[in-house]
C-alpha cells in the first residue's frame, strides 16, 4: 500500500475524532493551521514509529515534518534514502 | 412520539445549535472577497492601519511606535523579517528607556543577555555533533539552574551580589526565547541570528512565554503574497476588536461581581479561611468561580492583543486562547486556554522525553512525557519566572514556599495523564451528553485546581486544603 494512502487515512481518522469533516488535500496544513493539536501529533508520531520504524530521536523532530500528507511523505522518503 | 418531536423548539434542534455556534459578533470580514481586495490596495492598507491604530490607542500605551512599525511592515513586506528584528530591538532598548531605573545599566544587561544568546546559538550551529550541539536546550537549562544555585549562595552586601542577580533575572526573562532558537539549530531553512533576534520578546508583546513561538514558526506562518497579507491583517483587526470587547466585558464582570453580587476576591476568601474565620461555603464557591472566569477572560484579552499585532505584522499566528469553555477533555482545555505556554512545554519538555525514553512501554512513555512537561516543565517555568523569591527567601526557602504550586503541577500532570490514557473516541452524540456535560466536568475540575494555582506563596499547602474543605462546608 502506498504510504501516502495510509498517512491520508490516518489523518482522516484523527480529524474524525475532532468532528472535522472538511475535505483536505495532500498539501493541507494540519498542525500549523490548528486543525490538529500536539495531542494528535503524538498519535501520528507513534503511528510513524510503529508502521515505518522511524526513530525521531535519531532523525530529529520538528512538527513541520508531519504537518501535511506531503510533508510526511517527504519525511518517509528521506528516511528511506538514509537507510 | 411524533407529536413530542414536533414541539422541540427550533433553538434546540441541531440546526438551531449550528446557527448559534456559527453566530459571530464580529463579522468574518476576512472571508469577504471585496474587503480582501480592498485591503490589498494602498488606501485599503491605510484604512486598516488607521482602524488598528485606533484600537491600539485604546488598548495599549505605546501604540504610536507600534503602529509605525506595523506600517513599515505593511508597505515593505519583502523586508518584514528584518523589520521585525529592528522593531523588537527598538522595544527592548529605546521604548522602555524612561521606565528603567538605571537606563544605561539596564541596556548593558540586556545587551549582555542577547550576546550570550548569540554565542549559544552559534556554538550549537557550528558544532552540531558536540556534546553541547546534540542537546543544547538541556545543557542550557541545566547550566541556568546551576547558575541559580550558585547565585543564591553569593553573600549579600558583596560587590558582585546585585550585578549577578540583576543579570540572572534579566536572563530568566529571555531563556524560553533562547530555547526556541536552539530548537531551530538543525533546521535546513534555519534563520540567521539576526532574524532569530526578532522573536526575542517581539515588539508586538509577549510574556515570558514566547508569543508566536520562535523564528521557525514565524517563517512558516508568514504571509507569502498580498492576498495572504490582507487576510492575515483583517484577522488581526478582528482579533483586536474582540480583545477590546472582552476587556470591556471583564471590567463589567468584575464590577458586577464586586458591587452588586458582593462576591469576595479569592485572596480575601483564602485569607479568612487561613485565619479560621471562613466565609460561608457559597461565598467561597462564588469567589473561585469569579476568579476562574476572570482569569480566562484576562488571559484572552492580553493574548488576543499580542496575536492581533503579530497578525497585523503579516504572520498568521494561531490564537492564544480559543473557546476554552467548549473543551471536552482536560488535555483539550490545557491546549485551548493558553496555547503558547502549552506549546512551549510540549516543545521543550514533552517531545525530548517522549522521543527518547520508554519506547517499549507506551503508557509509561506518555505519562512520563506529560509529567516532564505539565509537571516538571510547568513548575520550572514558574520557579524561574519568580526568581525574586529566591533572592528574598534563599534557595531552600523559595523551594519550601513553592509547595502549593508544585502540588498544582502534580495534580495537573496526573489529570492530563488520565485524560490521555483513556481511549480516544468520537464524543457521544447529543448536545448534552456529547458537549455540555463533559465541558461542565472539565471546567469544574480546572475551577477547583485553580485554587492551588496561586504563585504568591503566602500560605502553606494545608491552608489550601482547609479552603477546599470550606467549599464543601467542612471544617478542617
Amino acid at each position: 500500500m502506498d504510504h501516502n494512502v495510509e498517512v491520508r487515512e490516518f489523518f482522516k481518522g484523527l480529524l474524525a475524532i475532532r468532528h472535522d469533516r472538511q475535505p483536505f488535500t495532500d498539501s493541507t496544513s494540519f498542525f500549523l493551521s490548528g486543525r490538529l493539536s500536539s495531542v494528535d501529533a503524538v498519535e501520528l508520531v507513534v503511528f510513524l514509529e510503529e508502521k515505518y520504524e522511524i526513530d525521531f530521536a535519531e532523525v530529529g523532530f520538528d512538527q513541520s515534518q508531519i504537518d501535511s500528507v506531503e510533508a510526511v511523505g517527504s519525511l518517509l522518503n528521506t528516511v528511506k534514502a538514509i537507510d | 412520539m411524533s407529536a413530542t418531536l414536533t414541539i422541540v423548539p427550533a433553538e434546540l434542534s441541531p440546526k438551531g445549535i449550528a446557527r448559534l455556534t456559527n453566530f459571530r459578533l464580529i463579522p468574518r470580514v476576512d472571508t469577504y472577497p471585496a474587503v480582501v481586495s480592498f485591503a490589498q490596495m494602498v488606501i485599503g492598507k491605510l484604512v486598516l492601519l488607521v482602524l488598528f491604530g485606533l484600537g491600539l490607542a485604546y488598548a495599549s500605551t505605546d501604540w504610536l511606535i507600534l503602529i509605525l512599525c506595523l506600517a513599515l511592515m505593511t508597505f515593505l513586506p519583502a523586508q518584514r523579517r528584518i523589520l521585525v528584528t529592528i522593531s523588537t530591538l527598538l522595544f527592548a532598548f529605546v521604548v522602555p528607556w524612561k521606565f528603567f531605573k538605571q537606563p544605561f545599566y539596564s541596556v548593558v544587561l540586556i545587551a549582555l543577555v542577547l550576546t550570550l544568546a548569540a554565542l549559544l546559538f552559534w556554538c550549537a550551529t557550528l558544532w552540531p555533533r558536540s556534546w553541547y550541539g546534540r542537546r543544547p536546550v538541556f545543557v542550557f537549562l541545566s547550566s541556568f539552574s546551576l547558575l541559580i544555585v550558585i547565585v543564591s549562595y553569593i553573600p549579600q552586601g558583596t560587590k558582585a551580589y546585585q550585578l549577578v542577580w540583576d543579570l540572572t533575572i534579566r536572563l530568566s526573562v529571555y531563556i524560553w526565547f533562547i530555547c526556541y532558537s536552539l530548537l531551530d539549530r538543525s533546521s535546513p531553512s534555519r534563520d540567521p541570528f539576526s532574524l532569530q533576534l526578532g522573536s526575542y520578546r517581539p515588539f508586538w508583546g509577549s510574556t515570558n512565554t514566547p508569543f508566536a513561538k520562535g523564528a521557525a514558526y514565524l517563517r512558516r506562518i508568514e504571509a507569502r503574497n498580498p492576498e495572504q497579507l490582507a487576510v492575515t491583517q483583517l484577522k488581526g483587526l478582528k482579533l483586536l476588536a474582540w480583545s477590546i470587547l472582552l476587556s470591556r466585558f471583564l471590567e463589567g464582570f468584575n464590577y458586577c461581581a464586586a458591587a452588586f453580587l458582593h462576591v469576595p476576591q479569592f485572596s480575601e476568601a483564602l485569607r479568612l479561611s487561613a485565619n479560621r474565620t471562613p466565609l460561608p461555603w457559597y461565598h467561597c464557591w462564588a469567589s473561585i468561580l469569579v476568579g476562574f472566569f476572570g482569569s480566562i477572560i484576562s488571559v484572552s484579552v492580553f493574548g488576543h492583543r499580542f496575536i492581533a499585532c503579530c497578525r497585523m505584522a503579516g504572520f498568521n499566528a494561531l490564537r492564544n486562547t480559543y473557546r476554552p469553555l467548549s473543551s471536552r477533555t482536560i488535555a483539550e482545555f490545557f491546549n485551548r486556554y493558553y496555547f503558547y505556554f502549552k506549546e512551549l512545554l510540549v516543545d521543550v519538555f514533552f517531545y525530548p522525553f517522549f522521543l527518547r525514553y520508554f519506547k517499549k512501554q507506551p503508557k509509561l512513555r506518555l505519562v512520563g512525557a506529560i509529567f516532564a512537561a505539565a509537571g516538571f516543565g510547568n513548575a520550572f517555568y514558574h520557579f524561574v519566572r519568580d526568581l525574586g523569591f529566591v533572592q528574598k527567601f534563599g534557595l531552600r526557602g523559595a523551594l519550601a514556599s513553592y509547595q502549593v504550586y508544585l502540588f498544582y503541577c502534580f495534580l495537573l500532570a496526573a489529570a492530563i495523564s488520565i485524560s490521555q490514557l483513556r481511549h480516544r473516541k468520537p464524543a457521544p452524540s447529543g448536545f448534552i451528553r456529547g458537549q455540555l456535560w463533559p465541558s461542565f466536568l472539565v471546567l469544574l475540575f480546572f475551577c477547583l485546581l485553580n485554587v492551588f494555582g496561586s504563585t504568591d506563596r503566602n500560605y502553606p499547602l494545608t491552608v489550601y486544603f482547609r479552603f477546599i474543605g470550606h467549599l464543601f462546608n467542612l471544617s478542617l
